[in-house]
């Protein structure tokens, strides 16, 4: 058999990371690898066929990679429902017609 | 009582902050770069950034100290942190209200030289068909004064405009007229290869206060083989037309732009000499655009992103240490993206603006009184492709010119910050929308950015810029110096 792969499978628990969260990682890395995403008993699992065929140790590295950016969208997802609120404040003082930077004074709350 | 504050007040305390929005993305294989809303960064480890997002960064961390400086985080002692950011977001964003700034008038396509790479598809010299002419150039003028900007810059354009030198003169002199009533910041510049240049011409420029900004590719026998002309001397001819108009307009009058080609990307250290040489005071380390002859006869695919990003870093290096020697040298293209970086001042380089820059940033008046949202969408129009044609200077109005659906639905679907993996890219604030490029390349105004030379590119080069800072404390001065410039 050889040692070169075309396809692998990773397995996310969908109680830790969102859909979302996977299928962002994924796009970023569609040069890598494309995926075909399914959930499965609350696992979201993840099925990359890659361009060309990779050693063990080529496959084990994207696929790690892929890991880590999962666990970056997790936390982009996380950190921007938590300034969800502030973040609209800010933009709606940055873009609003009157204001903060000419006669009116804008309160930030 | 005392006047000191009790000891326990000093020591570390599990902080309750707030996290303020922001954007990270893996900078080398240990650390991340965040970005605020108002584009400051900060480069953390992955170990801190866990902990500043589940909140056990202590108060007392020399990252929380700068996290909160930085207005990624605020806290009891910080509440006016919203209010900041917005400022700075809206000073940002100032430029978009301003509008069209730049306004290229191409009024000539005809060149004397034959360069492959030419990113106008070249026209005989002998024609007049490929000028513009004075109604067109008159009407040009209408709508160019019609923008709300305060700065209106002319840039004229080609082919070789001092082949049309008397629609120059006549542009120049009634821009001027009718400003007498507007009262505009009104600047005039002449993109020329200089070959024709002469005293007549520089009299004029001289009287006018009109820029001249040439092109010089490198050392003699880089530029002639990038350059042909009758004579094989586009070389001498160039500096020795630097020379001149310096005399006349004054050194800094006069600036230069290379072109990067295939046999380009080896000689970095000899251009960079070669701009020393003729005493610029910095270059811009240009990637080829796809456009015109050089998508036509596939220079473009000649060499790849990798390779002009191995150029652009030898490039830098090297003027780096020519600074370190004390030689107070630039590179305009880092410049622009630190200017970004490190105030919140848009220096409104089209290709690194999103909403992108076409329109807003720049409008071509062509030789033929097609209107277009920007320089390469005019050259992709002259390879057959006039998506981003906005009109026609005879038979549109402004209105109709700045509303139309060529203008506006690029701009909305470019909008890097909602497009997929720029909306979550830590770069985002220093980055392009560039839907004439994606266009061009991919098809379509966004392109899947993990397939877009265009984002490879500028993320190694901002990740370049940032690790440069990170390790070498003279390259931080340096390189704040250049954005404050
Ligand atoms: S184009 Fe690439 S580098 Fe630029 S903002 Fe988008 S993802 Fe980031």
């Amino acid at each position: 058999m050889s040692d070169n792969m075309t396809t692998s499978t990773v397995i996310f628990d969908g109680n830790v990371f969102s859909l979302n969260a996977v299928k962002k990682a994924a796009y970023r890395h569609l040069k890598a690898f494309t995926a075909d995403i399914s959930i499965i008993d609350k696992q979201i699992q993840c099925v990359l066929t890659f361009p060309t065929p990779l050693s063990e140790k080529g496959r084990l590295q994207v696929e790690n990679e892929f890991k880590k950016e999962v666990l970056d969208q997790d936390l982009r997802e996380q950190l921007h429902v938590e300034t969800a609120a502030v973040r609209n404040v800010i933009l709606a003082h940055a873009f609003s017609k009157t204001g903060l930077t000419t006669d009116e004074p804008v309160s930030d709350n | 009582m005392s006047q000191f504050q009790t000891i326990e007040r000093y020591q570390p305390t599990r902080s309750t902050y707030q996290l303020l929005p922001f954007r990270f993305t893996p900078l080398d294989e240990h650390q991340y770069v965040l970005t605020n809303l108002a584009g400051e960064y900060i480069v953390l480890n992955r170990p801190s950034l866990h902990d500043l997002l589940a909140h056990r960064l202590s108060n007392v961390d020399p990252a929380y100290i700068d996290l909160r400086a930085r207005h990624f985080l605020m806290d009891e002692s910080a509440a006016i942190t919203p209010t900041l950011l917005s400022l700075k977001l809206r000073t940002r964003y100032q430029r978009l209200a301003e509008f069209t700034g730049l306004h290229l008038f191409v009024v000539t396509l005809r060149c004397e030289h034959s360069c492959p790479y030419c990113q106008v598809s070249r026209r005989s010299q002998d024609t007049q068909r490929y000028d513009m002419t004075p109604e067109a150039a008159n009407a040009a003028l209408t709508l160019a004064f019609r923008s709300p900007s305060q700065h209106i810059k002319i840039e004229f354009q080609g082919g070789e405009p001092l082949l049309n030198f008397p629609l120059i003169q006549t542009i120049v002199l009634e821009a001027e007229s009718r400003n007498q009533t507007l009262g505009k910041d009104l600047a005039f510049v002449i993109a020329t290869n200089l070959a024709l240049i002469n005293d007549d011409i520089l009299s004029f420029c001289r009287d006018h206060a009109i820029l001249l900004s040439t092109s010089l590719d490198g050392p003699k026998d880089l530029h002639n083989a990038n350059r042909p002309r009758p004579g094989g001397d586009s070389y001498e001819r160039t500096v020795r037309g630097i020379t001149l108009a310096r005399e006349v307009l004054g050194h800094d009058r006069v600036s230069a732009l290379m072109t990067t080609t295939e046999a380009s990307l080896s000689r970095v250290h000899d251009i960079i000499d070669e701009y020393v040489a003729q005493s610029f005071n910095g270059i811009f380390l240009r990637p080829l655009s796809p456009y015109g002859f050089a998508l036509k006869t596939r220079s473009y695919h000649a060499y790849n992103t990798e390779r002009w990003l191995t150029f652009y870093r030898q490039g830098l290096d090297y003027i780096i240490e020519l600074n370190r020697r004390g030689h107070d040298f630039a590179e305009y293209y880092a410049s622009i993206i630190l200017k970004k970086m490190f105030t919140s001042d848009d220096p409104g380089y089209v290709d690194l603006m999103s909403p992108a820059g076409i329109g807003i940033g720049a409008a071509v008046y062509n030789y033929d009184g097609s209107v277009y949202a920007s320089d390469e969408s005019r050259m992709l129009a002259e390879m057959g492709k006039d998506t981003f044609k906005l009109g026609h200077v005879l038979t549109h109005t402004y209105e109709d010119l700045f509303t139309s659906p060529a203008l506006l639905d690029p701009l909305e679907e470019s909008f890097a910050y909602s497009n997929p993996m720029c909306h979550d890219c830590a770069f985002e604030p220093y980055c392009g929308a560039e839907p004439v490029y994606h266009y061009a390349m991919h098809g379509d105004f966004v392109a899947r950015k993990p397939e877009s030379e265009f984002c490879r590119r500028n993320m190694e080069t901002f990740r370049y810029l940032i690790l440069k800072m990170e390790n070498d404390p003279f390259a931080k001065r340096l390189f704040l110096q250049w954005a404050n410039r």
